[in-house]
């Protein structure tokens, strides 16, 4: 049986090296959709190296079975998607909605949701232009940002396979998202859209109006929630279209296994932001928020992984080791960084990441449960900072800067991003109690040796 | 019609049970690539960054589907004693085999970042990757156990042993397989696709059931040491493999690239187990015309495309160093235009 060593962060060679005392009933054990033949997914970094994830070979991984699991799992996605699709279940694509469409598209039998926009991450990961530059050939500007990458996706059928049925938000999520996904209905998709309303504050109405609170403090005029309930209904009557089946305690049922999953993520989050030594690192924790918006197309594998890895964490915790020095710099990180290479950086250069701001918090909720379903996933919507203002959102951010366990606050600014162009020095001015560093995403392979130096005065300057 | 997708992801849905935009292109193209680059054999194959440069601008040339990072299967050998030697312009001749001086259990595992010429292998797969690994496999060939053992020995006493000494044949295989696997740990980390290649136990190099004896089971070994990293792995036997042809899949291999064997006997007798690769004649490539390889491609790919777990349009053999250019553009053009499966 294989031992986890003393925590590390440790090299693609070294995983290699690591992988040899793996047994072969321990690479046997894991599996997605329970599937012998091709369900396997317990291999190490190299593996998807081979395959064109060039970035692994210069990332740094935790060293346990837990995160070894948590990398063979994402990274397997794409062929588990086909795989998914062949063995008779229904692809369900979620563009820009961020969190409930697939809690919507969980409650069908044999359905399996997923982001196309997650193909945002592949440039980086494979240190490719491929997609970057087959999207600027499809019509896509050069200086529109990395989730352009989609419509190359979509165009090549290769990450993905064609989905059964697509779900595509409007109005207050992404604009620039929402070219790209119309690009896509150009290409002959049928897109179903959402509208997502822009959550104004009862300041900013003229006729004075019923206003009720998210849980992570959003105010929201209270007629949104039924506006949201209406438009998750026809999500969920063109479900019951295509699947001919619908039965609103399986949406329960959903809701309550979302809600595990949410749970497991925060209490993972605490016992990794809390901890003395920080017990992960902070590039497999992003991948366990991420996961939370669909259970990387597996989500009862993906709740089996995410035990194992609350597991290994708290018994790291206890031990009191971890993979950082101890007097690792603590620092906020708000908006994801599209380069992973970046969060292992400000590591190596002496950061520790206590706390995040993805803007993905409203799929970090837990939905309220033994209320009208719909209701439930519409109120807990409203907890997106995406869909409100850059002052709320700041407000966010600083009340955990206020929380005075946070020493300095990173930004990632994506290049192209319009929201990013505005929100990142509005985020920066007004955080008046912290240190800021705002950085600027490079594309694939354009980390310089200026930006490290940046981050190490940076880091510095906070010691 | 022009192509939808780089070779990388018309592989990686080859090996997933997808059809791709077209099937893959990879005729063996190995030494051939020194001629491409105008360069000397010896330079190729002593050099890693030269075999990786040589490559590189032969797939810049011909736009087939992998890069093959071979020379000849005597590598292991070497870095296990054996010597060769360099001619200029020819591949490695073996002189002295390392069993003729030393006894088995004197022969040490080879250190792939050290020993004889695996260190240029694994700088040769490190820059093809580095340069290209985003668009394009980068395969790496590796001489299965079987093959290593015969070129540890002279040839023809090794034979013979087959019949008289099967122990020591064993022992030898065994130890040429924890040679593969320490070369194959060296190459996935540099970012190789490990595929396997045992031409000496070629039916028309030695009988079925000395294949069944000694190759099938270190071959099947190499395989699930590789499936471990769940890699796709190709085995290719050139030669005559018909009367072997019903023990292949007993190899596990993912892909099974054969060469001289009638295709239609090979898609009705594998097709539905394992993905095929071939098996076009390279003596064509050498001495034949443009025209009449046309044809010839065109009607294997026909009768080929639609085997059941896909196949990939390759020479049966490596294509000969001095192949004409015009004719190996011909083979790649035709199946680019036959190959086609979204249409
Ligand atoms: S990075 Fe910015 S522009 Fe791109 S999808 Fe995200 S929010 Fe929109």
């Amino acid at each position: 049986m294989y031992q986890d060593l003393t925590p590390e962060k440790i090299s693609l060679r070294e995983w290699s090296r690591q992988f040899r005392m793996v047994g072969d009933s321990e690479i046997r054990q894991f599996k997605y959709y329970n599937n012998d033949e091709w369900g396997i997914y317990l291999s190490p970094p190299a593996t998807f190296m081979v395959y064109g994830s060039r970035q692994l070979k210069k990332l740094k991984f935790d060293n346990s079975l837990a995160a070894l699991r948590l990398w063979g799992f994402t990274f397997n996605e794409s062929e588990r998607l086909f795989r998914a699709r062949q063995s008779g279940k229904r692809i369900i694509a979620a563009m820009g909605d961020l969190g409930t469409v697939p809690v919507i598209a969980l409650a069908f039998p044999d359905c399996i949701p997923f982001y196309p926009d997650c193909t945002w991450w592949t440039p980086f990961f494979n240190e490719s232009t491929v997609l970057l530059d087959k999207a600027s050939e499809l019509g896509t500007p050069e200086a529109s940002c990395f989730v352009r990458s989609t419509l190359a996706a979509f165009h090549k059928m290769a990450y993905f396979p064609k989905p059964d049925i697509l779900f595509a938000s409007t109005g207050a999520s992404c604009d620039d998202y929402s070219c790209i996904m119309q690009m896509v209905e150009d290409m002959g998709y049928e897109l179903n859209w959402l509208e997502i309303p822009f959550r104004r504050q009862r300041r900013s109405l003229h006729v004075p109006e019923e206003h009720t609170v998210a849980e992570s403090g959003f105010e929201y005029p209270k007629r949104f929630e039924t506006y949201l309930v209406d438009e998750y209904k026809r999500v969920w009557q063109k479900m019951e279209a295509l699947t001919g089946t619908g039965d609103l305690e399986d949406l329960n049922a959903s809701i309550e296994k979302n809600n595990r999953i949410r749970r497991l993520v925060n209490e993972i989050k605490d016992l990794t932001q809390t901890a003395a030594v920080a017990p992960f690192p902070a590039l497999e924790m992003m991948i366990i928020e991420f996961g939370n918006l669909y259970g990387y197309a597996d989500i009862d594998e993906w709740l089996d992984i995410l035990k194992m890895i609350k597991q290994t964490i708290a018994d790291r915790v206890e031990k009191g080791i971890g993979v950082l020095a101890s007097d690792a710099v603590p620092l906020a990180w708000v908006t994801p960084t599209a380069d992973p290479l970046l969060l292992n950086i400000v590591e190596d250069l002496g950061g520790r990441i206590v706390a995040t701001e993805y803007v993905i918090n409203q799929a970090l909720t837990t939905i309220e449960e033994g209320i009208e379903p719909f209701h439930a996933l519409a109120r807990s919507f409203m907890n997106a900072s995406l869909i409100g203002s850059t002052e709320e959102r700041v407000r966010q951010i600083a009340r955990g800067v206020d929380s005075g366990k946070i020493a300095g606050v990173i930004i990632t600014n994506m290049l192209g991003c319009s929201h990013c162009a505005m929100e990142t020095r509005l985020i920066e001015e007004k955080l008046k109690n912290v240190p800021v560093l705002a950085i600027d995403i490079p594309a694939p392979l354009g980390i310089t040796a200026q930006l490290r130096t940046r981050i190490t005065a940076f880091i510095e300057m906070l010691r | 019609m022009n192509d939808m997708l780089t070779s990388r992801e018309r592989f990686g849905l080859l090996v997933i049970d997808e059809q791709p935009d077209r099937c893959n292109i990879m005729p063996l193209i190995t030494s051939h690539a020194a001629t491409v680059k105008g360069m000397k054999l010896r330079d190729y194959y002593t050099n890693g960054e030269n075999m990786a440069r040589a490559q590189i601008a032969t797939v810049e040339k011909y736009e087939h589907d992998a890069i093959s990072i071979f020379s000849e299967v005597g590598i292991i050998a070497e870095a296990m004693g054996s010597e060769f030697e360099y001619p200029e312009n020819d591949l490695p001749i073996l002189r002295t085999p390392v069993l003729e001086k030393k006894d088995i259990e004197e022969i040490k595992l080879p250190s792939p970042r050290a020993d004889g010429r695996l260190p240029v292998y694994l700088e040769a797969i490190e820059y093809a990757y580095a340069a290209l690994g985003d668009r394009i496999p980068i395969l790496a060939y590796i001489p299965a156990p079987f093959t290593t053992a015969m070129m540890l020995s002279d040839p023809n006493k090794f034979l013979i042993q087959t019949i008289r000494e099967p122990s020591r044949v064993e022992s030898i295989v065994d130890r040429s397989l924890a040679a593969a696997i320490e070369l194959c740990y060296h190459v996935i980390d540099a970012g190789g696709l490990p595929i396997i290649v045992d031409p000496l136990a070629s039916s028309s190099v030695v009988s079925p059931k000395t294949y069944r004896q000694y190759a099938l089971p270190s071959e099947r070994k190499l395989v699930d040491f590789l499936h471990r990293y769940d890699l796709d792995i190709i085995l290719h036997i050139c030669g005559d493999t018909s009367p072997i042809l019903d023990l292949l899949p007993q190899t596990r291999a993912d892909l099974i690239s054969i060469d001289q064997v009638n295709m239609q006997q090979a898609i009705d007798k594998l097709s539905s187990r394992v993905r095929i690769i071939g098996n076009y004649d390279t003596s064509r490539l050498a001495f034949s015309t443009p025209e009449d390889i046309e044809a010839e491609v065109r009607y294997m790919v026909e009768g080929a495309l639609h085997a059941k777990k896909g196949y990939i349009a390759a020479t049966g053999c490596e294509v000969p160093i001095k192949a004409p250019e015009k004719n190996v553009v011909a083979f790649i053009d035709t199946v680019k235009e036959v190959g086609w499966y979204w249409v």
